[in-house]
């Protein structure tokens, strides 16, 4: 997506995002705070002005755009969706016995208990991977699961012995 | 004490009033409250049905009030100025500057000898009809819709050429006012543009620090430092015979590039408008319609003359920025209301020690702003009807 960005003297900046198709989204943001929305069917066209907000109101409306979801987060609930699970990264060693194993046949789920959300490989994250999912020396994996889980976790990926919970 | 403040009321209640109406009617605020200052001003009307309407008195209070105002106009003039976007767009700007310039300026020249004003008068009628107004078109368009169309970069950017055009010629204007000889005059006009360069030089460079001083938690505070530095200045300027106003400009300039112009706009814009307020009430309550009637053949061409010529330049000037036909005719007709800076230059006008500009000068340009605000603010409104044909 492309959004143009130019000066309007005297009055602010202006924002012109091409939505799919000829139409334009034009947003006017003055020196003031204001931000008029504007529509335009094209590049030639004449713009439509459809709302004029203050600044308050234009950052709450930009957060609904953005889908980010105001329920208040109230700290001492941010553990209950886990239950008494926690989450950790656990590095794979370099000379891991699990190193070249598929997460299946390395039986970390089934001798551990703790389930792998994710695996950060270098600068990739491959999130909830798949049981056919090969390991590789250096991988972070992202792992869910209550302290005796994590710690047969851990212990599986150095010594290849997971002491299940 | 108590009928200062009477008549202070008084105008305040006479600017809401005209206020009102004008935002009632669609039309710029700027002619109404002129309009204001005459209606209770010491001229006619004077009285209706047997009350009196000349309440109030061109005072000390509204005197340094206007003066603000010129002072803040200016401010915001140069708190909103981008040297970066006058540097990105410099070829584009200058054409523009040049055409509407000239073609206004020569029908500007060519009114003051016609009317046989000479050429001292023709500067100050070139400054008059050639100057478009900064506050009247920007809030024209807003209104207008018309923000988001390309034929609105033409016709800001073409402002923001004039506002520079009239920083410069302010400054040459005062000076010549205040030297009274030629030879008076040239010394004026160079100690002027030294002050100016200083001034200019430590608000470019003194931005950083500008940020720091004037970063105060409580608001009144930073209210009251930034009015306290611009009304200072714009004293300190004029004092040693420089233009207040484009001290002020310079002011606003060290502001432009800092974070603070946000919260310069939020909590100093009203402000402003106040004593702007003030300032065209100021000029309705020393205008005397009898005397702007006996201009009325020099309003009247030079009203028909320079829309035509604002007409043309503007439709120059979008053809020259690739416009098409009918957005070309926009920029002309978007940049029609004159109004602040022509009524800037009649004060100065007001202060010539020759006869002939200091009597038929200011009427003059009370008359062509009336004129000019309202067709300039009808005009955009009216836009479809005027270039349906060119679409």
């Amino acid at each position: 997506m492309v959004i143009h960005e130019v000066d309007v003297p005297g009055v602010g900046k202006q924002y012109e995002v091409a939505t799919s198709g000829e139409t334009r989204f034009v947003v006017i943001v003055h020196h003031d705070g204001r931000r008029e929305i504007y529509r335009r069917e094209g590049p030639d066209a004449d713009a439509e002005k459809l709302f004029d907000l203050d600044a308050a109101t234009a950052r709450e409306a930009a957060s609904v755009l953005q889908g980010t979801d105001f329920r208040p987060l109230d700290l001492d609930d941010v553990e209950v969706p886990l239950g008494d699970a926690i989450m950790e990264w656990v590095e794979v060693p370099a000379d891991s016995p699990v190193a070249g194993e598929t997460l299946a046949a390395a039986g970390i789920r089934a001798e551990t208990g703790a389930t792998v959300a994710a695996v950060q490989r270098g600068a990739e994250t491959l999130a909830n991977p798949g049981t056919d999912t090969v390991l590789e020396p250096g991988d972070i994996l992202v792992a869910i699961g209550s302290r005796a889980e994590q710690k047969a976790l851990q212990s599986l990926v150095a010594t290849g012995e997971g002491e299940t919970a | 004490m108590a009928d200062v403040l009477f008549e202070t009321g008084i105008a305040f209640l006479a600017l809401a009033l005209a206020g009102a109406l004008a935002h009632r009617f669609g039309q710029s605020v700027i002619p109404a409250y002129i309009v204001a200052g005459v209606v209770v001003g010491p001229y006619v009307p004077t009285e209706v049905a047997g009350v009196s309407l000349a309440l109030v008195t061109h005072g000390e209070f509204v005197t340094t009030a206007a003066e603000i105002g010129i002072v803040l106009l200016l401010f915001f003039l140069g708190l909103e100025f981008d040297v970066s976007y006058l540097l990105s767009q410099g070829r584009e700007l200058a054409l523009l500057g040049s055409v509407d310039f000239l073609v206004n300026g020569a029908v500007g020249v060519a009114l003051a000898y016609a009317f046989g004003l000479g050429p001292l008068g023709a500067v100050f009628v070139v400054g008059i009809v050639f100057v478009s107004s900064s506050a009247i078109v920007t809030k024209s368009l807003t209104d207008a819709g018309w923000l988001a169309n390309p034929e609105s970069r033409t016709i800001l950017g073409t402002l923001v050429v004039e506002d520079i055009i009239v920083a410069v010629y302010l400054a040459v204007l005062a000076a010549v006012v205040g030297g009274g000889t030629l030879a008076g005059a040239a010394t004026s006009v160079a100690g002027s543009f030294c002050f100016l360069a200083v001034l200019a030089l430590v608000a470019y460079y003194g931005s950083d620090h500008v940020e720091r001083v004037f970063d105060v938690g409580p608001d009144e505070l930073f209210v009251l430092r930034v009015v306290g530095v611009a009304v200072a200045v714009g004293a300190l300027a004029l004092s040693v015979g420089v233009s207040e106003a484009v001290a002020a400009f310079f002011v606003g300039t060290a502001f432009s590039t800092t974070d603070l112009v946000e919260r310069i706009e939020h909590l100093v814009t009203s402000l402003r408008d106040v004593f702007a307020a003030v300032f065209f009430f100021a000029i309705g309550l020393d205008t005397d319609l009898r005397v702007v009637a006996g201009v009325a053949l020099l309003v009247a061409v030079a009203a028909l003359a320079t829309t035509a010529s604002k007409l043309t330049s503007g439709y120059a000037g979008g053809r020259l920025t690739g416009l098409d036909p009918r957005r070309s005719a926009r920029v002309g007709i978007g940049l029609l209301a004159r109004g602040e800076f022509s009524l800037i230059v009649a004060t100065l006008a007001a202060a010539s020690t020759v006869p002939a500009i200091r009597e038929t000068v200011p009427p003059f340009a009370v008359g062509y702003v009336l004129v000019m605000s309202i067709l300039g603010t009808v005009a955009i409104a009216r836009e479809g009807v005027l270039t349906s044909r060119l679409a």
